[in-house]
């Protein structure tokens, strides 16, 4: 973007929001705030993710836009962390729902006495209307207020939602009876006999509140995982001051405190272990099953539990910027995101109820005409006609359909979240599921990414042995960075050996080092390195090439200028990476392996891993152009790696999944974050994604089916044929069903069987 | 047909024409078109 004005974010709760209407009601008032750039509402997390420009707007002014339109909306508490805050929101989608529940039983109680009183009364009993009449007021007044103040706030703006079906239904219902009940007389001098409805119109409050129950309780298991995630927290921490440790509350712990925790407990918050061992269970973050080994110097993370040993540690990250709280608002953030597919869903809702009414309408004169050329009496062509046209009204929901993305999107992050997958949204997942090449880094993606000194071998004739050779090859690596210098370190010191005096060195960007150590002056490097120092590595190149076939990376040694030995460094292939690489290409997916090595040694990397496609000898900037130009190819592309130097190819990408995850720059530039260093879980998340997108497809397919079938069935368009007329209250229950039954199928995902 | 069924084809259609005058006629300027991703 070239626009540099400053922009701000907020997210502010909205309460009242019942459908994919309401929702594009809030979102189209935000929108049209002077000011506001982007506004996303989002229904179930009942939230309005607005950025805009502080030059022209405030967030007063943006909650006043909300509550204008008649929901309810609040300036988001400022210093609330996001685990504070989802609790909050669960508390009161809790009483929430009790309080609907009470509605809905009261109401079914009603609805079962307005059904049975009129068969135990005698007939004719001049109180039974006024009875039914008290009974069906009260339920709509306190058990189904809210629809008709939905209705009439939409309707002043213009709009229309599932309210107002609901609210013109009933209504037209009880109005009817209204007049029969106190002027019967207007309706049998017009030959109609006067017909009530009450007991349509509780039953109808009843079913459709019914319905509501079940939604929320199901939508509530959709965020099950994330509601787990903030469990996890601990509520107090062990803390080390001076000689004593005490308990404390999480929240007094500060950055450098140092903790016990002993063996069983729940880590309290992020740190690194200082002394002390153990066996950790990270399962509930990463989704690896086996605990892992921690040691003086390991990161822990808070939230997990401690199993085998106890430990001291020193807290790092704290409050907001914890492991946990990342995981959970990232989740969140997912889970509030819209995905593409669900903009047709929107269009149709938004045209859905003033066409419906329209139909309703249509039907009410279309049979009130046919009957009465048919020669019924204009009586019975009224109160025919009036039921269908309740019917169409009552059936028509687009509900159904605003649930039908959000609600897989939700269980689908909280599925993958399970298993250390953290899919960064709706975009992001059905972009996921459309992947066609995969992209995977070699080092730390398909290997361990632990390099290790496997074979040292001397030229033949060489004056010293393998660990004098070591020790001054260690001893001049040991102030470079570069991982195989790193790997060459670690041996020597594995296997105690001294480090010698440097007198100079020298280190060359991707080829290797030079110096003199202990008076011997080495050149430590890779074959072009020795061709350049007029080194012959002849005696050693049998040895090297085979080393080198088995995907190990060939570092020779020279010591006063004639060739002393090499070593080869092998990074072994991770024991998961290749069945992983197979299950992509059982998908249907292209894998390709991207590499800094040379040719041969990613050739049998490749072919160990059972990749077909290799591009070796590429640097970080290389990555984003092959990456590109398989895109210019046509290919969608994932791009699998650790996010520590392949951040731009990861945005680059049109997917970006980081492994190992956690890390702040891995969570920025990935669109899915893996929180185990596993490949299998790049597989799963591409799974889980192409199931979702399924989901969604078949949840879109029923709403719209349900509405395609449903509506002309209330009409009467079976009717000629069958003589099947769907009764108001049948399309009440019909109604609650398409909801529920969208519901459950999205919550389907929560038992996907990823492996 | 009857005078009656007239009435009640000429009202329907009024009622139609009402709601989609006040939803999509009237509206316009007052919900204007929704924000797009």
């Amino acid at each position: 973007m070239s626009d540099t004005t400053h922009r701000e974010s907020i997210r502010i709760p909205v309460t009242g929001m019942t459908c994919s209407a309401c929702q594009a009601r809030v979102q189209s008032a935000l929108a049209r705030q002077p000011g506001v750039d982007d506004a996303s509402v989002n229904l179930m997390m009942e939230s309005a993710a607005v950025t805009f420009d502080p030059a022209v707007t405030n967030p007063h002014a943006l909650v006043s836009a909300v509550r204008n339109t008649g929901y309810g909306a609040e300036l988001p508490a400022g210093d609330l962390s996001p685990l504070a805050e989802q609790e909050a929101r669960d508390l009161s989608q809790r009483e929430e729902l009790r309080a609907m529940t009470r509605k809905a039983l009261v109401s079914v109680a009603a609805g079962v006495l307005a059904m049975l009183l009129p068969m135990m009364l005698p007939m004719h009993t001049p109180a039974l209307p006024f009875v039914l009449l008290a009974l069906s007021a009260t339920v709509m007044l306190w058990a189904g207020r809210h629809f008709y103040v939905h209705a009439w706030q939409a309707l002043r703006h213009h709009s229309a939602d599932m309210d107002t079906l609901i609210a013109a239904g009933t209504g037209a219902a009880f109005l009817y009876s209204l007049v029969a009940t106190f002027a019967p007389g207007f309706f049998v001098a017009h030959g109609v006999a006067p017909n009530l409805y009450y007991e349509a119109v509780i039953v109808i409050i009843a079913l459709v509140l019914t319905g509501n129950v079940f939604e929320a309780r199901a939508k509530r298991s959709t965020s099950a995982a994330l509601r787990a995630l903030v469990e996890l927290q601990p509520a107090t921490a062990r803390v080390v001051r001076g000689e004593a440790v005490v308990e404390v509350p999480v929240s007094s712990v500060i950055a450098g405190d140092v903790m016990l925790v002993r063996p069983g407990e729940r880590i309290p918050v992020d740190g690194e272990v200082i002394s002390g061992s153990s066996a950790v269970d990270e399962s509930m973050l990463t989704g690896e099953s086996l605990p892992v080994e921690k040691g003086a110097g390991d990161r822990v993370i808070g939230a997990t539990v401690n199993r085998t040993g106890a430990f001291h540690y020193r807290a790092t990250t704290l409050g907001a910027d914890s492991t946990l709280a990342r995981i959970v608002r990232l989740m969140r953030d997912a889970q509030s995101s819209r995905a593409p597919v669900q903009a047709l869903a929107d269009r149709v809702s938004e045209i859905f109820v003033p066409v419906v009414i329209c139909l309703s309408i249509a039907t009410f004169a279309t049979w009130f005409v046919a009957l009465h050329v048919g020669g019924a009496s204009p009586g019975t062509a009224t109160v025919r006609a009036f039921a269908a046209a309740v019917a169409v009204l009552i059936i028509a929901c687009p509900c159904a359909m605003g649930l039908a993305v959000p609600t897989a999107v939700m269980v689908a992050t909280g599925r993958g979240a399970a298993s250390g997958i953290l899919i960064k949204g709706g975009e992001a997942l059905q972009r996921t599921g459309d992947v066609s090449t995969v992209v995977l880094d070699k080092t730390g993606t398909i290997t361990e990414g632990a390099p290790a000194v496997s074979d040292v071998l001397l030229a033949p004739g060489a004056r010293r042995g393998t660990d004098a050779l070591l020790e001054l090859v260690s001893s001049l690596e040991a102030q470079s960075a570069h991982p195989l210098a790193d790997a060459i370190v670690r041996h020597a010191k594995a296997k105690g050996l001294a480090k010698q005096n440097i007198q100079s060195n020298e280190y060359l960007v991707g080829r290797g080092a030079i110096g003199t150590v202990d008076g011997v002056a080495l050149v430590v490097g890779n074959a072009a390195l020795m061709r350049d120092r007029g080194v012959s590595t002849a005696a050693l190149d049998d040895r090297a090439s085979a080393l080198a076939h088995e995907g190990k990376t060939i570092v020779f040694v020279a010591a006063d200028g004639a060739l002393a030995g090499m070593l080869a460094i092998a990074d072994p292939i991770r024991a998961t990476s290749r069945t992983a690489i197979d299950r992509l290409r059982a998908m249907g997916l292209a894998v390709v392996m991207l590499t800094g090595d040379d040719q041969r040694t990613a050739d049998a990397i490749a072919s160990a891993a059972g990749v077909d496609r290799v591009v070796a000898g590429v640097l970080p900037e290389g990555k984003v152009a092959e990456i590109a130009r398989l895109q210019r190819e046509g290919a969608i592309v994932a791009m699998v790696g650790d996010g520590v130097n392949d951040a731009p190819a990861l945005a680059q990408a049109d997917i970006g999944i980081a492994m190992g995850g956690g890390s702040a720059i891995a969570t920025e530039a990935a669109d899915v974050v893996l929180m185990r260093s596993d490949l299998d879980a790049a597989v799963q998340s591409i799974l889980l994604s192409r199931r979702t997108m399924r989901t969604m497809r078949q949840n879109l397919f029923w709403a719209f089916i349900y509405n395609v079938i449903g509506i002309p069935v209330a009409a009467g368009a079976l009717y000629p044929a069958f003589g099947l007329l769907l009764s108001p209250v049948l399309a009440s229950a019909a109604m609650a069903f398409s909801s529920v039954s969208v519901v459950a199928n999205s919550l389907r995902l929560r038992r996907a069987n990823l492996s | 047909m009857t005078t009656l069924d007239f009435i009640v084809i000429a009202a329907a259609l009024a009622a139609i024409g009402v709601v989609i005058w006040y939803f999509f006629i009237a509206s316009r300027g007052h919900a204007p078109m929704r924000h797009e991703h």
